[in-house]
């Protein structure tokens, strides 16, 4: 499962902090919304909350970072960027492996599944 | 066991000197990942999977050093992303050697042909070519995704050893490998003429495709009981005896995971070289600040319950050598006669 696409929807059971966890987690880039109204996109890689003022770190969509945002600046945080750890590389593989062995096995007159 | 008597030398006395100032925690390996970048997209790596523009970054030879520095291990492994593909990895390579580290350049080999032609290294005892290699051609290829990588690995190993590099090479086995064909796998390696072999069972990456192969920790010792029980005597691992025992089931150690810090484009990584909780600004703060109880199997930590991984598991195997007698005598008396 993914949450590329997906554009939280704070309140009672869904949380800043919840959301700040999720896109530490993402492989992906994602928007983040500001309370001031701007947005910034990019890679979130550190979220820090033991600290007084708990804050993410980023690299923005051109790679220029670190940057450093307050949880208190943060509006919501939308998961635009593509899940770059989505996907099935191992099955879609297997599957590959498998096409290419089936002609061959019954080619040399073996069975196949 | 292959270790050379030099870096032994190193390793021991850098670890005696940690006890006799009464450090309890103290890094081993620095695990340097100069960038995430890689030429292969092997189905149990969870390490490449970042936006372009995370992949494009790299560290500089500076930063690197600097983290050398602060931490001070002996002995500096470079992973990646592929340490090959790093622009500056000659220069980098340079500059450890002239400060003593012993280092494992850990490489899928792709391109180790190519970077020896263009004379980017020069052999020294304190530079080992660390190639990845998860089996015989068939298993290799699989893990990795690619067919021809195995033969190109080999031809950059027949090529680095005629050129007098140090090469080793580092396995990770996976549920459903065969003992019979890693068996003969060691045999191939060693014919070959590396100078040891690393092995360890494969951890389960949150972000990896493939959730489905990694080994438990029942799996592993019954595998690895199987592998190891009766090694052949020209079998030579360049690691150690009782981390490979451990594998075993023969021993019951804890994690170490301060044991390889892991220092990358994002920071210090905690806890561990595995488990990406966060980032720490320096590595003072990494040992420091760290919720080390929160981590290892008797933590109760979910993610660390099946991990049985050489990066958190060899420190303690080292560390155990000089905490006792026993230790120390068991060590000496696996490397001498190649029994596990």
């Amino acid at each position: 499962m993914t949450l590329e696409g997906w554009v939280p929807t704070l309140g009672e059971n869904l949380t800043l902090a919840q959301v700040i966890d999720l896109a530490f987690d993402y492989r992906g880039n994602v928007t983040i919304a500001r309370t001031n109204g701007t947005e910034t996109v990019g890679y979130v890689f550190n979220r820090n909350h033991d600290f007084p003022e708990p804050f993410i770190q980023i690299f923005d969509q051109a790679g220029n970072g670190p940057f450093k945002i307050l949880y208190t600046e943060i509006a919501n945080i939308k998961f635009t960027g593509k899940d770059t750890a989505a996907g099935k590389s191992w099955a879609a593989w297997v599957a590959r492996k498998e096409r290419e062995k089936a002609p061959q096995a019954t080619s040399s007159g073996k069975q196949t599944a | 066991m292959s270790v050379p008597f030099s870096q032994m030398w190193t390793v021991a006395s850098y670890v005696l000197r940690q006890k006799l100032a009464g450090r309890r925690r103290y890094p081993l390996v620095l695990m340097l990942e100069p960038l995430f970048r890689c030429n292969l997209a092997c189905a149990g790596c969870g390490k490449i999977q970042y936006p372009p523009q995370i992949l494009k970054k790299y560290l500089s030879v500076e930063a690197c050093l600097k983290a050398v520095d602060e931490c001070g291990a002996p002995v500096v492994s470079i992973p990646g992303g592929e340490p090959l593909m790093y622009p500056e990895i000659g220069q980098l390579v340079d500059e450890l050697v002239k400060r003593k580290k012993y280092i494992y350049l850990c490489t899928n080999a792709i391109l180790l042909k190519e970077r020896l032609e263009q004379g980017a290294f020069r052999p020294s005892k304190y530079l080992s070519f660390s190639v990845h290699m998860d089996g015989l051609r068939e298993e290799h290829d699989e893990a990795v995704c690619r067919d021809g990588v195995y033969d190109r690995a080999v031809d950059g190993i027949k090529e680095a050893l005629r050129r007098g590099f140090r090469v080793t090479t580092n396995t990770t086995l996976f549920d459903g490998a065969s003992p019979l064909r890693v068996r003969e796998f060691f045999d191939e390696m060693i014919n070959l003429g590396v100078e040891g072999m690393m092995v360890s069972p494969g951890y389960s990456y949150s972000k990896a495709p493939d959730q489905e192969h990694f080994l438990r920790r029942q799996k592993t010792t019954d595998l690895f009981s199987v592998i190891l029980s009766n090694p052949k005597r020209g079998w030579k691992f360049n690691q150690s005896p009782l981390f490979l025992q451990f594998l075993m089931g023969k021993r019951d150690y804890e994690c170490t995971p301060w044991g390889n810090p892991t220092f990358n484009i994002f920071g210090w990584q905690r806890p561990c070289y595995l488990l990406q909780e966060g980032y720490a600004e320096s590595f003072q703060d990494l040992m420091e600040n760290t919720r080390w109880e929160n981590y290892g199997r008797r933590s109760g930590n979910e993610k660390c319950r099946d991990c049985m991984v050489h990066c958190g598991f060899e420190a303690t195997a080292v560390d155990q050598t000089f905490s006792s007698w026993r230790g120390f005598k068991d060590t000496v008396v696996a490397t001498v006669t190649g029994k596990l």
